[in-house]
């Protein structure tokens, strides 16, 4: 009777801690989630499924970052949801030669890159550089947190957030020299 | 330090995650490489591009609702009657913490219920044709239509040649006070733009919202929130507030 009452007390007040420091982070979950799987639904069930693995993790959570932590678990949802989506084809590791553009002379950059374009160019971006440039660029992750949400050495995160932003450039710049045509 | 590996390091730098000698390498790079230096504006321009109109997106209301329950199954089941025994400072505690996550959302940028009551405001001025309390394309005759109503003086930009051409304003209610929305079409749907001085209030952080088939995106520039709710697609909400954060001061 005293452990049930003492379990059901302790229950409710982890409950409580865990509310409080991770449901105000609501927004940038779903953020990074709608980023990566490109549609509100599957953002919705990934960001759910993402707090339900917090929650059951939260016993050994300490304290830190809740923000970074939280991401990391979205994250790790999200890509498992991708792999399921395509198939349960494994994921190759991603090779970032492969997908860095051929260099473009021109070094235009359409400074006037309506909103318009720059959404469709970043959700067509690759994965690995489209939650780069979203978890520093939009979210303010600094490196080395996102060597810690990504589970990559900085020196990846320096190279692989430094390409995606050239690729992004480039992609925006043939974008806009098409639509001008 | 080649261009090369000035190029490799400009990211890093720009975004201040450089360790100092490294800084200074490349500082010192600059200084003599004009086109090194050509590319690091244009990497600002970039990332300005993705901070100014890739949208934040905001999680619909529900989510938090449908989470909250979920945890609540997944905590260990407890006899109803047990909550009768718990101590007093359980329950002190419990309203405490509520308290305290309430607190978060009001002193952070995103206020529950604003998105909400703006779309019910957009959709009331629909049905009810009542769009409109001043119909004219003219910015020069909505804008001062609102002296004398509202203790503060909203920017009414023309957006016609954008494919957003003005139709009129009305005074309306959002965030327990009178505001200024101005109505824009885009093809044959509407977008209301909500204007209020950002006040004592938190100002807005750039947030797009969906619900129900219905969109709002939020933000704030000098002083005053901006809040734009519609039912057209989500590039041409996100294009619209654009150009009306690039025409106001």
């Amino acid at each position: 009777m005293m452990e049930e009452l003492y379990g059901n007390r302790t229950d409710a007040a982890m409950r409580q801690r865990f509310e409080e420091a991770l449901l105000p982070h609501l927004d940038a979950a779903y953020n990074l989630a709608r980023w990566l799987m490109h549609n509100p639904q599957d953002a919705e069930d990934c960001v759910q499924e993402a707090y339900l693995r917090a929650y059951k993790a939260f016993p050994r959570f300490r304290q830190g970052d809740g923000r970074a932590w939280l991401t990391a678990i979205v994250r790790n949802v999200c890509y498992t949801a991708i792999k399921r989506l395509r198939g349960r084809k494994e994921m190759e590791p991603f090779d970032e030669e492969l997908h860095f553009p051929t260099p473009n002379p021109s070094t235009e950059t359409p400074r006037e890159a309506d909103a318009e374009a720059v959404q469709l160019m970043l959700m067509n971006l690759a994965p690995e550089f489209r939650e780069l440039i979203v978890l520093h660029d939009l979210e303010g992750f600094s490196y080395k947190e996102i060597a810690a949400i990504a589970g990559i050495p900085i020196g990846t995160v320096m190279s692989r957030l430094s390409r995606g932003r050239e690729k992004l450039r480039a992609d925006l710049a043939a974008f806009s020299k098409d639509s001008n045509i | 330090m080649t261009c090369e590996r000035a190029e490799r390091l400009l990211d890093a730098y720009m975004d201040g995650e450089l360790d100092l000698p490294g800084s200074l390498e490349v500082e010192e790079h600059l200084r003599d490489c004009d086109r090194c230096q050509q590319r690091l504006e244009e990497r600002r321009a970039l990332v300005g591009a993705i901070r100014e109109k890739a949208p934040c997106f905001e999680a619909p209301g529900y989510i938090m609702t449908r989470i909250r329950a979920r945890l609540g199954e997944s905590s260990a089941s407890k006899p109803g009657w047990l909550r009768l025994f718990q101590p007093a400072w359980a329950s002190l505690s419990g309203a405490l913490a509520a308290f305290a996550i309430a607190m978060l959302y009001f002193l952070g940028a995103p206020r529950p219920g604003l998105n909400e009551e703006a779309v019910a405001d957009h959709v009331r001025s629909l049905q009810a044709g009542h769009l409109m309390d001043v119909a004219s394309t003219d910015q020069h005759t909505v804008k001062p239509w609102f002296a004398g109503k509202l203790d503060y003086s909203p920017q009414v930009v023309d957006l016609a040649s954008a494919g957003f051409p003005l139709i009129g304003g009305r005074l309306d209610v959002l965030d327990r006070r009178p505001v200024a929305a101005i109505v824009y079409q885009r093809r044959k749907h509407y977008i209301n733009l909500f204007i209020w001085p950002a006040g004592e209030g938190a100002s807005l952080s750039r947030t797009l919202h969906e619900e129900h088939g219905y969109r709002t995106l939020r933000w704030s520039k000098a002083g005053m929130n901006y809040l734009a709710v519609s039912d057209v697609q989500e590039a041409d909400l996100v294009n619209f507030a654009g150009l009306v954060k690039a025409h106001t001061d």
